[in-house]
């Protein structure tokens, strides 16, 4: 196999392993402050690319500048699904929300082909064609903004996750609710605020994989599948252990592409998810707590 | 507040979810100042009043108020903010944080710069494991040290009352003084205190005022050492190195 190859998918592995991460810490940063999976996370994705696809076709509106609408609407629909569905539920049972956002993606999915029909489609710019080189390596314009994008966003998501006073309210709930509360954070706000945070990032995510693939309705059940794979590996609760676990598989999916036959591809997640639990059950940066709780 | 306590509950009663009364009329009142120890067997209800208190249990019914103030029902941030902390049983530090941003959170709701650093400084003077410890993952502390860094925190915004939970549980006996001391160092600072404790001779040696809690009532009231003489207190609390041994009361016996 020749060298050039293999920095090529290097390369092309970090730039999609910083969409995987975009995509996969919002998860994580739901599952950690509300304890429930949020089955609706990729079909939210989508979602943002169909939103994405419908801003370009009518006004022309570059997909990585729809990001700019797409975050404020998310975080206004992330707070209503919280606080209008989820918060009333999540006292009751939990196994309830969960099912309440497997009813979101189905409810996002049918309302996806209603409105767009259930043909696949892609968002096509001047530029996706185009390569930029790179120490005499072509990568393509769209995998390479996409990339880049994903790493300044999730960039100001721990900026305001580890540098400001709610973002330590953030984690704090994360770690101890009760002690949370305790120290006079609002913990339902503080929840609602981190829930739609994570629909904020998956929501930026949508054009920017709508850039590089092509999406219908249902394609959210297979992405799905890859955020929990990375959420797992990389240890539930830790968002850097997600975003590792993201890097990773971007970059063994690329390397894999090139070096395994095709039909490897769709396990390989799912291999070196079993192959990581197997020899560290808790996953990456998975914390085994001391004491109580 | 002309009756000098800074805490008084009436009639209050309390339980979780849709199940039976765990609280059933609790009637007490803790002077300013005062250094108050709660005993009382397993299941007594101990926690659930601290919790009731503190806003994380909703009362059903009865008055719970705070410097003159009704906080029952009260969100527990709430609580916090006018002045009444606590620290609950088990640990509560916030555990993969420093134990320097676990004493910070503790000032969340200051936002005045110059407060929140006399506060720190005051903090670090009363437990100096704060300094020592700083940039330690609070999770990885002992038991003792995290005991030590929630009261800390507990202590930040100048809280009148502090509310601990059996913070000498599962402590080494060194660890275990160390705390009480700590305890008795606040209240001589001016804090008010509301102690529970399994241990019903070391918490009554070292508190001003005790009560005894049984089947979600209050059952004596009243000076800490006095206590500790009394008959029925000594043969219910104080047998075998003084930890509670008969928590069950005579069977059919109805506390009016
Ligand atoms: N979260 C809870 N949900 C339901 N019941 C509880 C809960 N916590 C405590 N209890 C019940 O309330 C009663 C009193 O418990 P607790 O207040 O913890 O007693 P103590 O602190 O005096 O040992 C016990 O019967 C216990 O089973
Ligand atoms: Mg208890």
């Amino acid at each position: 196999m020749n060298g050039q190859l293999l920095a090529q998918s290097l390369v092309l592995g970090i730039l999609t392993g910083g969409l995987y991460g975009l995509t996969s810490v919002g998860l994580s940063l739901i599952f950690g402050i509300m304890r429930i999976i949020n089955i609706a996370h990729a079909a939210l994705i989508v979602l943002g690319s169909y939103l994405a696809l419908a801003l370009f076709r009518s006004f022309g509106l570059d997909p990585l500048l729809s990001i700019l609408l797409l975050i404020p609407f998310f975080l206004l629909l992330g707070g209503a699904i919280q606080w209008g569905i989820l918060d009333k539920l999540s006292s009751k049972d939990l196994t309830l929300t969960v099912l309440a956002t497997f009813g979101v993606a189905i409810i996002v999915e049918g309302l996806q082909g209603a409105i767009w029909s259930s043909t696949y489609v892609s968002i096509r710019t001047p530029y996706s064609l185009s390569s930029v080189q790179v120490a005499g390596l072509y990568i393509p314009v769209v995998r390479v903004m996409a990339g880049l994008a994903s790493f300044v966003l999730l960039a100001a998501v721990f900026v305001l996750l580890y540098r400001t006073n709610l973002g330590r309210a953030i984690r704090a709930t994360t770690q101890n609710r009760t002690a949370a509360q305790l120290v006079g954070v609002h913990a339902g706000f503080v929840t609602t605020v981190a829930f739609a945070a994570g629909l904020a990032m998956a929501g930026a995510a949508g054009p920017l994989l709508g850039m590089l693939y092509s999406f219908y309705p249902a394609t959210h059940w297979l992405l799905i599948g890859k955020l929990l794979a990375i959420v797992v590996l990389g240890g539930l609760g830790s968002l850097t252990g997600t975003f590792a676990a993201a890097l990773v598989l971007g970059v063994a999916e690329q390397v894999a592409g090139v070096t395994l036959p095709l039909e490897w591809g769709p396990m390989l997640f799912y291999v070196l998810l079993f192959g990581t639990l197997i020899v560290r059950p808790q996953g990456f940066f998975g914390a085994v707590r001391r004491g109580s709780l | 507040m002309s009756s000098g306590n800074v805490l008084e509950m009436r009639q209050l009663f309390a339980g979780y979810g849709s199940g039976g009364d765990i609280l059933r009329g609790v009637d007490l009142q803790i002077e300013e100042g005062d250094f108050m120890c709660l005993i009382g067997p397993n299941g007594a209800g101990k926690s659930t009043l601290l919790r009731t208190i503190s806003g994380l249990v909703k009362p059903r019914q009865g008055s719970i108020q705070f410097r003159g103030q009704e906080i029952g029902g009260l969100r527990p941030d709430r609580v916090f903010r006018l002045g009444l902390a606590h620290v609950p049983q088990g640990r509560s530090t916030f555990p993969d944080m420093s134990v320097w941003e676990n004493v910070l959170m503790g000032a969340y709701t200051l936002h005045d710069r110059r407060i929140r650093q006399e506060r720190l400084e005051q903090a670090c003077a009363m437990f100096p494991i704060v300094e020592r410890q700083r940039n330690k993952v609070a999770g990885l502390l002992s038991g003792g040290e995290q005991k030590q860094v929630e009261m800390a925190r507990a202590t930040m915004t100048g809280a009148r009352m502090i509310l601990l939970d059996e913070p000498t549980l599962g402590l080494e006996p060194r660890a275990s003084r160390t705390v009480v001391e700590k305890m008795q160092e606040l209240n001589a600072s001016g804090v008010t205190i509301l102690l529970v404790e399994q241990n019903a001779r070391t918490g009554l040696a070292a508190s001003r005022t005790g009560c005894v809690m049984e089947l979600g009532r209050i059952k004596l009231q009243g000076h800490g050492p006095t206590l500790l003489q009394d008959p029925e207190v000594k043969r219910l609390y104080l047998g075998q190195g003084g930890t509670m041994t008969a928590p069950r009361p005579p069977t059919g016996q109805v506390v009016a």
